[in-house]
C-alpha cells in the first residue's frame, strides 16, 4: 500500500523525523471556493507574524509533481488561494492539498531504505544530490549513490549511520542529527513493515537541521494483517471499479481498450495481456481471479461489465483453481448478469473435462488454445466496435 | 535423474491435516513421492492417507528420517515453520503459501543462505520431478501438460507454467525437474542458484526459464551462462513485455522499479549470453528444437 505524502509524513513525525509544519486541506469536487479559503487560512496560520512563504502540494500518487505544476509556492494568503485554484484546475483527481511552511534550504539530500532480494538484507541508499530522480541518477552516475547493507537480524549499527553521514560530506554539526534520522527511518521501515521508506528531498537547513521534504512510504501488502492504521480508501485508486475490486481482494487494473481480461493466475494474465497487445487488440481491464478468488467468477464478471469493454476474455489454466468450479461460476454469472457483450472462454487445468461439458451445456465454446482465444476476442471486439461506441 | 527431489527423497509434510495439505499429500503419494511423515501441532497419533502425524518436525524426523519438507502452512506462520524444519536438520524446504510478509522473507532467505539450505517459494506450486517426486501442487495427471523428460524448468508462475509446459509436451519433450521459485519480490531461492545442479544432472539436456518483468533473476541467469556455470542450451519465455512501467499488474515481484526489471533488459542480457528468448508460450517448443539442433551441429 502506497501512502500519500501527508500520511507518510505523519508516520515520520511520530517516529521523530522532522517534517515541515503543515495543514491538510481535504478536497472534493466542485468545492474550489471552500478549498481555496481553507488553503488561505492555512497559509495565514503557518506564515505567522513573519508572513513566511508556504508551499501548496497536491496529494496524489504521481512522480514529477513539481514539473506538472502541482507543487507551488505562495508568499501570502491571497497567493495560497490562487495557486490552490490553479492546482485544482489542472483536472487531476486530488484527494487533498498539503500546505507547508517553506523551509530555508541549504542542500537537498536523498535517503531511502528498501530490501535487497538477492543478498537478503535491507539496504540504505543515500546521495548528496537529493531532489532529483534517483533512478536516472543511478543510471547516469552510480558513484553519486552510497549504499549500506543492513543485516536483517543484527539490524542497523551506529557506525553504519556515521559512515553515510561522513560519505555525504555533512559538516560536524549535522552528523548527530543525520544519524538520529537514519535510526528513525530504520525504525519506521521495520515497525511498519515497509517495502520502501524514502525521503527525497531531505532538506539540510543553514542551521544544520534536517527536515523531510517529501515522503514515499510503501507498506508491504502481505504484512497489513499485523499492521494497524493503514486502511484502503477510495483515494488510493484510479477508478471506482478498481477500489471495489480491491475491497474484494481481486487484483484489477483499469485500461481504456476494448477487451476485458478475466484470467486466473498472475503470470498467465500478464501473458494474455501481452498477447492481446501483440495481436493488435486493446485491453479494457486487467483482472485476475485465481488463487483464493477462483470461486468469485460472478463478482469478477460484474466488475468487467462495469467497463465499456466490447468483449470479455476468460483464460485460466489452474491447479488448485479448479477448472470445473470456475466454469460453473462463469455459467452462473452469465445466467445472473446476462452480459451485453460476448464472452470467450479458454478454461483448462484440474477437472477440465467437466468444465468443458458445463460450458458446452450453457452454449459456450470451450477453447483449449490461449492464442486462439485471444484472436477470437480481438475479432469479436472489432465486430462489436460499432455497437458500443 | 533429476535435481532437488527424486524417488529416494524422504518428505515431511508440514500442515498435512489441513484441507490442501491432505488433498495434495494424496496426489504426492499417488505420483510415487516418498512422504514419510506429517506435522501438525496437537495432532500426533493421527494418520492422513496412512502417513503418521507428529507434533513437531523433530519428533517426526526422529521416527522417520527425512531429507525434505513441504509446507502447507499459512503465510503468517511460514517463517516459524521454515525455522522449525531447519532446526530439525532438513536442508531442502518448499514453502507454497502466497502472502508471506516481505521482511519475513528477507530473514528466511538470509538464514537459508547462512545455513546453506535450499528454501524454495513462496507463492509457488512447488517442485516436481514428474514420475519421481513432487513437493507441492501440480496437475501431473493431465498428460498434455506434464510428462517426464529432459528439460529442466524454472518458473516464477503457476497457471502460466501449466500453459508453457503444455507447449513443451506438444513439441515432444518432457520435464526432468521443475522448480517454482515463486512470484514474490523476495524468492527464497533464485533461478541462477539451481543452474549448477542442472548442469551436473546427466538427464537434464536443456533448461527452460519462465520469467517475467521485475527483479533481476533473469539477468543473473545470463551472468551464470557468461561465467560458464551453465553450458547446456537455455530457452526463456518472459512475460510482461507490454506491461506499463511502475504498475504492479500481477505477482508482487512483477514490477519495474528503480530502473531495473524491464523485459527489454532481460531479453538483451539473455540473448547476449547465448540463450534463446520466446515472446509467447507457443514459441517455446520451436526454440527448444532449434537449440538442440544447434547443439548437435557444434
Amino acid at each position: 500500500m502506497k501512502l500519500f505524502e501527508y500520511q507518510g509524513k505523519e508516520v515520520f513525525a511520530r517516529a521523530g523525523i522532522p517534517v515541515p509544519e503543515s495543514r491538510l486541506v481535504t478536497c472534493a469536487e466542485r468545492e474550489h471556493d471552500r478549498i481555496a479559503a481553507e488553503a488561505a487560512e492555512a497559509a495565514h496560520e503557518l506564515g505567522g507574524r513573519e508572513r513566511q512563504t508556504v508551499v501548496v502540494k497536491a496529494q496524489l500518487d504521481m512522480g514529477g509533481r513539481g514539473k506538472a505544476g502541482l507543487i507551488r509556492m505562495a508568499a501570502d494568503q491571497g497567493e495560497a488561494a490562487a495557486v490552490s485554484r490553479e492546482i485544482l484546475a489542472k483536472g487531476y483527481r486530488i484527494p487533498a492539498l498539503l500546505v507547508e511552511r517553506a523551509v530555508n534550504i541549504e542542500r537537498e539530500l536523498y535517503l531511502s531504505l528498501s530490501v535487497d532480494p538477492q543478498r537478503a538484507c535491507f539496504v540504505f541508499l543515500a546521495s548528496a544530490e537529493g531532489g532529483v530522480d534517483i533512478e536516472s541518477l543511478a543510471r547516469e552516475r552510480p558513484d553519486a549513490i552510497r549504499r549500506v547493507s543492513i543485516d536483517p537480524f543484527r539490524g542497523l549499527q551506529a557506525f553504519q549511520g556515521r559512515a553515510l553521514a561522513y560519505d555525504l560530506g555533512l559538516r560536524d554539526s549535522a552528523i548527530g542529527s543525520f544519524t538520529a534520522l537514519v535510526n528513525a527511518l530504520y525504525a519506521v521501515f521495520r515497525n511498519s513493515d515497509a517495502e520502501l521508506a524514502e525521503i527525497n528531498p531531505l532538506f539540510l537547513t543553514a542551521d544544520g537541521e534536517l527536515i523531510a521534504g517529501d515522503s514515499k512510504l510503501i507498506i508491504d501488502d502481505n504484512s497489513l494483517y499485523r499492521q494497524s492504521g493503514f486502511e484502503l480508501t477510495r483515494e488510493q485508486f484510479d477508478s471506482d471499479i478498481a477500489y471495489a475490486a480491491a475491497l474484494d481482494g481481486i487484483p484489477y487494473v483499469q485500461f481504456d481498450g476494448e477487451i476485458s481480461l478475466m484470467c486466473a493466475g498472475a503470470g498467465l494474465a500478464t501473458t494474455v495481456f501481452d498477447l492481446v497487445n501483440f495481436g493488435g487488440g486493446s485491453v479494457a481491464n486487467y483482472l485476475e481471479f485465481g488463487g483464493p478468488n477462483y470461486h468469485k467468477a460472478q463478482r469478477a464478471m460484474e466488475l468487467c461489465l462495469r467497463n465499456r469493454s466490447a468483449v470479455i476474455l476468460i483464460v485460466t489454466f489452474g491447479t488448485i483453481a479448479r477448472a470445473d468450479v470456475m466454469a460453473q461460476g462463469i455459467v452462473d454469472a452469465i445466467a445472473a448478469l446476462k452480459p451485453d457483450r460476448p464472452v470467450v472462454t479458454c478454461i483448462r487445468g484440474t477437472n477440465e473435462e467437466r468444465a468443458h461439458e458445463t460450458l458446452r451445456s450453457a452454449g459456450l465454446e470451450p477453447l483449449l488454445d490461449t492464442e486462439e482465444a485471444v484472436r477470437r476476442a480481438i475479432d469479436l471486439a472489432a465486430q462489436n466496435r460499432g455497437r458500443t461506441s | 535423474m533429476s535435481i532437488f527431489a527424486n524417488q529416494e527423497t524422504r518428505i515431511v509434510v508440514q500442515g498435512m491435516t489441513g484441507k490442501e495439505g491432505g488433498f495434495w499429500t494424496r496426489h504426492m503419494l499417488d505420483m510415487g513421492a516418498r512422504v514419510v511423515a506429517g506435522v501438525t501441532p496437537g495432532k500426533e497419533g493421527q494418520t492422513v492417507h496412512d502417513v503418521p502425524i507428529f507434533h513437531s518436525v523433530r519428533r517426526a524426523t526422529a521416527a522417520h528420517p527425512a531429507d525434505a519438507a513441504v509446507l502447507f502452512v499459512p503465510p503468517r506462520f511460514t517463517r516459524d515453520a521454515v525455522y522449525e524444519a531447519l532446526d530439525a536438520g532438513i536442508r531442502k524446504i518448499v514453502t507454497l503459501a502466497d502472502g508471506i510478509p516481505l521482511q519475513d522473507q528477507v530473514q528466511i532467505r538470509r538464514t537459508a543462505l547462512e545455513m546453506q539450505a535450499r528454501v524454495v517459494g513462496g507463492n509457488t506450486s512447488g517442485v516436481i520431478s514428474p514420475g519421481k517426486s513432487m513437493l507441492g501442487m501440480f496437475p501431473y495427471w493431465i498428460e498434455r501438460v506434464y510428462k517426464p523428460g529432459s528439460i529442466g524448468v524454472m518458473t516464477r508462475s503457476g497457471s502460466l507454467t501449466n500453459e508453457v509446459t503444455s507447449m513443451v509436451v506438444r513439441a515432444g519433450y518432457g520435464v526432468s525437474t521443475l522448480i517454482g521459485v515463486g512470484g514474490d519480490q523476495v524468492p527464497l531461492s533464485r533461478f541462477a542458484e539451481f543452474l549448477p545442479e542442472y548442469q551436473n544432472d546427466p538427464h537434464t539436456e536443456a533448461v527452460l526459464i519462465i520469467g517475467e518483468l521485475g527483479g533481476t533473476m533473469e539477468e543473473e541467469v545470463a551472468a551464470a551462462i557468461r561465467d560458464g556455470l551453465f553450458r547446456k542450451p537455455l530457452v526463456a519465455f518472459i512475460g510482461g513485455r507490454t506491461a506499463p512501467a511502475g504498475t504492479r499488474m500481477g505477482h508482487a515481484g512483477a514490477i519495474v522499479t528503480g530502473g531495473t526489471g524491464s523485459v527489454r533488459d532481460k531479453v538483451d542480457a539473455l540473448e547476449a549470453a547465448g540463450a534463446r528468448v520466446a515472446d509467447r508460450p507457443s514459441a517455446v517448443g520451436t526454440l527448444l528444437q532449434r537449440a538442440f539442433q544447434e547443439a548437435e551441429t557444434q
